[in-house]
């Protein structure tokens, strides 16, 4: 699609296809990410399994791990020539990922039926695949070291459910790339968001993973309550604009966030500039009015992604 | 790559060690320099000059040009790069290889990957005895690396391995697999007798076996994901070496009962 750009250096705002794009960034933060390849006797059962993976895996604060569906992949490219898919395990560092794998792979890849789990992440650092989930084989499990790898078999009721030894992890990682999105229509702004985070997900090496990859709650650090480290940013909440100091357009009644976290800070990046191409390309149809990016002023994290150098 | 070329000058006459032959150990030697490197011999004190015409540079491979049933330990603690013989090769071809591949056009006798470690062996002909077994006093066999036999191999095949893996397109003989450890044997032409005898964990798989223990039990048929790993495995490193990927479900024997028996037969069709 042709699009429209226009520049108001005034009030450095850029407009495409009538929708503005604000002269800020998103702040994000250096992660750690695994990357696990579960696979199963067929595609539905091998996105089931890594869809139990990765649930309750939105935020690092509360979840303890930030998950998600990279890609799905073919069975030539699996190691075990099955239909598969690829899931990414963000936490703060490897320490705090691997418990988080330990549990992840025991209660929701080890029982789904038909299931494989094998290293998704090529990395000279490795963490512990396998530790506690072939213990459940009280002592039938057996390794088979195949090539350089090694890989566990434990018998269960189906059959063996087989998880190799390690899994790469990198300390590259970066978290919480974000695109927010305003407009003047609940219904057309969740299509827009939802055609951005379909494009990011075509971007191989991010997840976006919140509910459908798409946040209705953005916070902010901090509360009037004693104990709760975040709360509703108040500034971002149409139904406060005439209550509390608002970031809002006047027209804006609904404003939407993807979350985006990468294995790599170019990752971030692509993954960014493939959402806003994909709200630009629609334009300001469906009732978007703007594109924001949330950040905490520039000191908290290392990693800044400018809109206007994504355009 | 540039080849060292060491060729044959006339069948020996005598048993030789060519395990200082390797890329490592003739690095940054000049032609002249490893025409007087001595090999051990069984009667008669040689040099290398003596028995190949050398020639070409090392560039991380050594082919010889000829080979015999006398040329022992070939390849012996190859720690990289690649060695070819045009020929046969003698007893321990391959012992404590490290790294790096050994191919040979023709057969290879007893001992060949004694206690090898890693790297790829492939043998366009046959094997002798006792492939992937320690000598006498060691603990282990084989302990990583892969082996592709074209040809038959010979009895007590993989004694004590603990890990890699060796591989016959055609029958490996009898006794194979004595008190081994781990590690996957696949003899496409099926095994000897009895093989598994004190086997303690570790896989054979193959479509038959002339007699079997009685230490084995039948588990059943199973769609094993850790057979299709091995077959993809196999297709990607060794391509045309590879056997050919199995039909269905194998039948699955645990054994040897008469120790821990956690090792496995898989007769597959």
């Amino acid at each position: 699609m042709a699009s429209d750009t226009v520049s108001d250096p005034k009030n450095e705002t850029t407009e495409i296809n009538g929708v503005r794009i604000d002269d800020t960034f998103a702040e994000a933060f250096g992660m750690s990410a695994a990357g696990v390849i579960i696979t199963a006797d067929n595609a539905k059962w091998a996105r089931q399994a890594a869809i139990t993976m990765t649930g309750f895996g939105t935020s690092v604060i509360g979840c303890g791990a930030e998950c998600g569906i990279d890609y799905e992949i073919a069975p030539k490219d699996t190691p075990d020539g099955r239909p598969g898919v690829r899931v990414l395990v963000f936490g703060f560092a490897p320490d705090s990922v691997t418990p988080q794998l330990k549990n992840r792979v025991g209660q929701c890849v080890l029982t789904s039926p038909g299931s494989a789990c094998f290293n998704g992440l090529e990395s000279d650092t490795k963490i512990k695949l396998s530790a506690g989930v072939r213990y459940f084989g009280d002592g039938w499990q057996t390794s088979k070291k195949i090539g350089n790898k090694r890989f566990w078999r434990v018998p269960v009721m189906d059959g063996e459910f087989v998880i190799e030894d390690e899994v790469g992890i990198t300390t590259e990682g970066v978290g919480g790339g974000n695109l927010i999105i305003h407009g003047t229509d609940r219904v057309g702004l969740l299509e827009v968001t939802e055609a951005a985070v379909a494009a990011i997900g075509d971007m191989p090496d991010v997840i976006t993973p919140f509910p459908g990859g798409i946040v209705r709650s953005g916070s902010k650090v901090g509360s009037k309550y004693k104990g709760v480290v975040a709360s509703t940013n108040n500034a971002y909440c149409p139904t406060l604009r005439g209550t509390t100091e608002t970031a809002l357009d006047d027209t804006t009644v609904v404003v939407l966030e993807i979350v985006i976290d990468g294995l790599t800070s170019k990752a971030v990046a692509d993954a960014m500039r493939a959402g806003l191409k994909a709200v630009t390309d629609q334009g300001a149809a469906k009732g978007v009015t703007r594109v924001s990016a949330g950040n905490y002023g520039g000191n908290l994290g290392q990693f800044h992604y400018h809109l206007k150098d994504l355009i | 790559m540039a080849e060292l070329i060491l060729r044959l000058k006339a069948t020996p006459d005598q048993r030789l060690d060519l395990k200082s032959l390797t890329p490592s150990r003739l690095a940054g030697l000049t032609v002249p320099e490893i025409e007087r490197l001595p090999i051990a011999t069984t009667r008669t004190q040689v040099t290398v000059g003596d028995v190949f015409t050398v020639s070409g540079a090392l560039g991380g491979g050594i082919r010889f040009d000829g080979g015999s049933d006398r040329f022992d330990f070939i390849g012996a603690e190859l720690a990289g790069g690649t060695i070819h013989v045009d020929g046969d090769v003698g007893a321990y071809a391959g012992r404590r290889m490290l790294a790096g591949a050994l191919s040979v056009s023709g057969n290879a006798g007893a001992h060949l990957a004694s206690a090898m470690d890693g790297g790829v062996i492939t043998i366009a002909g046959t094997a002798g005895d006792c492939l992937g077994a320690p000598r006498r006093g060691e603990r282990f066999g084989m302990t990583g690396g892969t082996v592709a036999v074209q040809g038959s191999i010979g009895e007590r095949t993989g004694d004590r391995m603990r890990r890699g893996t060796i591989i016959t397109h055609e029958t490996c003989g009898a006794f194979a697999a004595s008190r081994m450890m781990g590690g996957t044997i696949w003899a496409v032409g099926g095994f000897g007798d009895y093989p598994g005898a004190l086997m303690r964990r570790g896989t054979l798989i193959a479509p038959h076996v002339t007699k079997m223990l009685s230490t084995f039990n039948d588990c059943g048929v199973h769609d094993l994901v850790v057979l299709q790993l091995m077959e993809k495995h196999f297709k990607d490193t060794l391509g045309s070496l590879a056997p050919a990927p199995t039909s269905g479900p194998p039948k699955k024997l645990s054994g040897d009962t008469a120790t821990v028996g956690k090792g496995e037969l898989l007769l597959i069709s």
